[in-house]
């Protein structure tokens, strides 16, 4: 550390060490506390202004500009909760599979007995003078 | 205080967890990157443009090209505090030079050296004429000055937003002061130290 760069540190940087190169933080600490009055000369007239720039506030956002932004972010749409999805599935192939098990059984029935189950007489087919239409048929 | 040897790439960004939770869309994480980055933003652009509203409209729209960009970061190419601050320092520049202000390094003009009226003022009238002051700065003297003492980034970090040396940098800051330095002498800077 030579005192030109010291001097151009806290020229650039000004008089808190904090605010130093990392990689020559120690080197010029070193250097101002063995040349102690050299070394604050430099740092007081920097650490003056420091003071100023320290007194340069920037007031904190608002909530209503915060909100503005938030309300700014695009929005996950709500998605729909996956259990419900997944019992309406369920649900329809259920169905589904009842109704070709039902099929099954009734067309393997009339397959093996090759006949067909009577039917009940619909009301309407008959009068109350008559039977049914089927006795008809042999006239 | 983060001054030195806090940007390099081969950490972790300390933004990137929120990041790729911001791209999710998590309200909680928008929320939490808007409290965690907003009053920076909002400091290094009201301190460049010297205007609140305008500000915060650069603000803003930093957020909207956040929200846009949060699915597609990819960490390591940079900081996220580094390209915001860039985004942010573009928007800046724009404004500006809508205001005619030339971005160069030309001299400053005088501040008014006129007291504080009241005894009682007199903080806010010391940051007041320290705003006034910045103003009058040519930008590029602004720009390292906010971004090394006020938004506390290394001497690396900001050189790299920048654009410049580091050498570059130190320089633009060393004169940055000296002409701060002038102008405050002009309002009292050492009669009023408190």
């Amino acid at each position: 550390m030579t005192p030109e760069r010291f001097h151009q540190i806290v020229e650039a940087y000004g008089a808190d060490p904090r605010r130093w190169p990392q990689q020559e933080r120690a080197a010029a600490q070193g250097w101002a506390d063995a040349h102690r009055a050299q070394a604050d000369a430099y740092l007081a007239e920097a650490a003056e202004l420091d003071t100023w720039l320290a007194a340069d506030h920037v007031a904190l956002p608002d909530a209503a500009l915060q909100q503005r932004i938030i309300g700014s972010a695009p929005r996950r749409r709500p998605a729909a909760p996956r259990h419900a999805w997944w019992w309406s599935g369920a649900a329809v192939a259920g169905i589904g599979l009842l109704g070709g098990a039902a099929g099954a059984l009734a067309v393997s029935f009339f397959v093996l007995t090759e006949t067909v189950p009577p039917m009940h007489e619909s009301s309407y087919l008959t009068s109350s003078f008559g039977g049914s239409s089927a006795d008809w048929s042999g006239e | 205080m983060c001054v030195e040897g806090c940007g390099l790439l081969s950490e972790r960004d300390p933004d990137a967890e929120l990041l790729e939770q911001v791209g999710r869309q998590d309200p909680a994480a928008v929320r939490t990157l808007v409290a965690r980055k907003l009053p920076r933003l909002l400091a290094v652009a009201t301190r460049m443009l010297g205007d609140r509203m305008e500000a915060e409209d650069v603000a803003q729209e930093v957020f909207v090209r956040i929200w846009k960009q949060a699915t597609r970061w990819r960490e390591g190419e940079a900081k996220f505090d580094t390209w915001i601050h860039r985004v942010a320092l573009n928007l800046c520049y724009d404004r500006l030079r809508g205001r005619r202000e030339d971005p160069g390094d030309d001299l400053p003009d005088e501040v008014d050296p006129a007291p504080p009226p009241d005894a009682r003022l007199e903080a806010r009238a010391r940051g007041e004429r320290v705003r006034e002051a910045l103003a009058a700065l040519p930008a590029r003297q602004r720009e390292a000055l906010v971004l090394t003492y006020y938004q506390e980034m290394s001497n690396t970090d900001a050189a790299a937003l920048m654009g410049v040396t580091v050498d570059a940098l130190e320089s633009l800051l060393a004169r940055a002061r000296r002409n701060l330095r002038a102008q405050l002498a002009d309002s009292g800077l050492s009669k009023d130290k408190s």
